[in-house]
């Protein structure tokens, strides 16, 4: 299976934290449910581009940080998370996003007002489309 | 780190109008790495004196941590090479190549080779020599993959080969290494190779290792950067590699994070900054 990550260009975040967080969105948002078997590290790190020193390094702090387990001989697989963590997690996914937005809307000489107006669009009519 | 499945120390060799080293180099259990270099830099001797087939003149190979020489047959049984060695025996079917390297491997995998000789679609009947180029390579790299092997040297093994055949092959080097414990030295010239196999990037020219880095060290070090303008101070830092002061202004770098805080404490701003890809990075290397 060929995991949806991408390694961005243009981003100074190194590349396995870049991985670390991909893979994490795709667990917390429900996309790798528990169980799912992930690719090897050689197998990513040949999707990629990288060397496997960044993906084992990308796999290992998803370990530690509860999110994958690797099971001798047979793999790695998406464990199940607990709540708490993922409730954390989703906070810091949609946190990172709004921040890289502010970021790029600063590169094109957005003010502070015309964030907060674009800002208020965007929730208005993603929300009653969705009728929520 | 790891192990190291080869080292080599103060390799030297000369010959009457070429001279290879001297040269250092270790390659690490579980590591992949990639041998880069012009026609003629030096490549296919390093392989040849690595394989004892060409005598070295000062220096020392280990191969698993042993002396190649004082313990050839060995060492060499762990390691599977492929690299036009086996030209002399073209009047020979691919058949009966594979029955003289069955002799000389203990550790021979027929299963293996059959699979293999299937997946690649060679008629072993056909004599060696009436094979075409890129079969040819095939053939030898299927020999390589065959005897169980913890090393792979590899010379250029998808040259000629057509494109099916270069993504099996890929795959089956990925494969050969899900294994963690054993590596890959591959000399070649495509980009794709160097992109999906390699970890390590090692360059040679004119016989000596110019460069040799590991390949997101590039990606996190090597930038090219959009900025307002170039001050004086960067003209001449020996960590610009190029900047042009036309529109759109940009500086290349190969160390992004000390070139930002020079741009910085200038007051120069920074519109966009973008990571280099490999053959961006072998063109600059080799220029400069």
């Amino acid at each position: 299976m060929k995991l949806p990550i991408h390694v961005s260009e243009e981003s100074r975040v190194p590349i396995y934290h870049q991985v670390e967080n991909q893979i994490k969105t795709l667990i917390i948002g429900g996309q790798l449910p528990p169980e799912t078997p992930l690719p090897s590290i050689r197998v990513l790190a040949s999707d990629l581009g990288c060397s496997v020193i960044t993906t084992r390094r990308a796999y290992q702090n998803l370990e530690v940080g509860g999110f994958i387990k690797t099971v001798q001989g047979k793999g790695t697989f998406v464990r199940e998370i607990e709540k708490v963590i993922k409730q954390e997690t989703k906070q810091k996914v949609v946190y990172d996003a709004f921040e890289k937005a502010v970021d790029q809307g600063k590169q094109v000489g957005c003010t502070k007002e015309e964030m907060h107006q674009i800002f208020k669009e965007v929730i208005k009519r993603n929300f009653k489309e969705n009728g929520g | 780190m790891g192990i190291s499945l080869l080292d080599v120390i103060g390799l030297e060799k000369k010959f009457q109008n070429f001279q290879l080293g001297p040269m250092d180099l270790k390659v690490e259990q579980g590591m992949v790495v990639g041998l880069v270099g012009a026609n003629g830099s030096g490549k296919s001797t390093l392989f040849k004196l690595l394989m004892n087939i060409l005598r070295k003149d000062n220096g020392q190979i280990l191969l698993f941590g042993k002396n190649v020489e004082k313990n050839e047959i060995e060492v060499k049984q762990k390691v599977g090479f492929a690299g036009d060695l086996l030209d002399p025996y073209g009047h020979l079917t691919i058949e009966e190549l594979a029955g003289m390297i069955a002799y000389w491997y203990p550790t021979w995998n027929k299963e293996q080779f059959n699979h293999l000789i299937k997946k690649y679609n060679i008629n072993t009947e056909e004599k060696f020599g009436k094979c075409s180029k890129g079969t040819k390579k095939k053939v030898e790299f299927i020999f390589s993959l065959s005897h169980d092997s913890a090393l792979l040297l590899l010379d250029e093994p998808t040259a000629g080969v057509d494109i099916v055949s270069q993504r099996k092959m890929k795959e089956d080097l990925i494969l050969f290494m899900e294994e963690g414990e054993r590596s890959i030295i591959i000399a070649t010239h495509n980009a794709d190779e160097i992109n999906q196999l390699c970890d390590d990037i090692v360059v040679l020219q004119a016989g000596k290792i110019i460069y040799s880095f590991n390949k997101d060290e590039v990606y996190e070090n090597w930038a090219k950067l959009w900025v307002s303008r170039v001050p004086d101070e960067l003209a001449n830092h020996p960590n610009v590699i190029l900047f042009s002061t036309n529109t759109p202004v940009q500086v290349v770098t190969n160390n992004a994070h000390k070139i930002e805080r020079v741009l910085q404490s200038k007051q120069v701003s920074i519109s966009h900054s973008q990571r280099l890809t490999m053959e961006e990075v072998f063109e600059y290397l080799i220029e400069t």
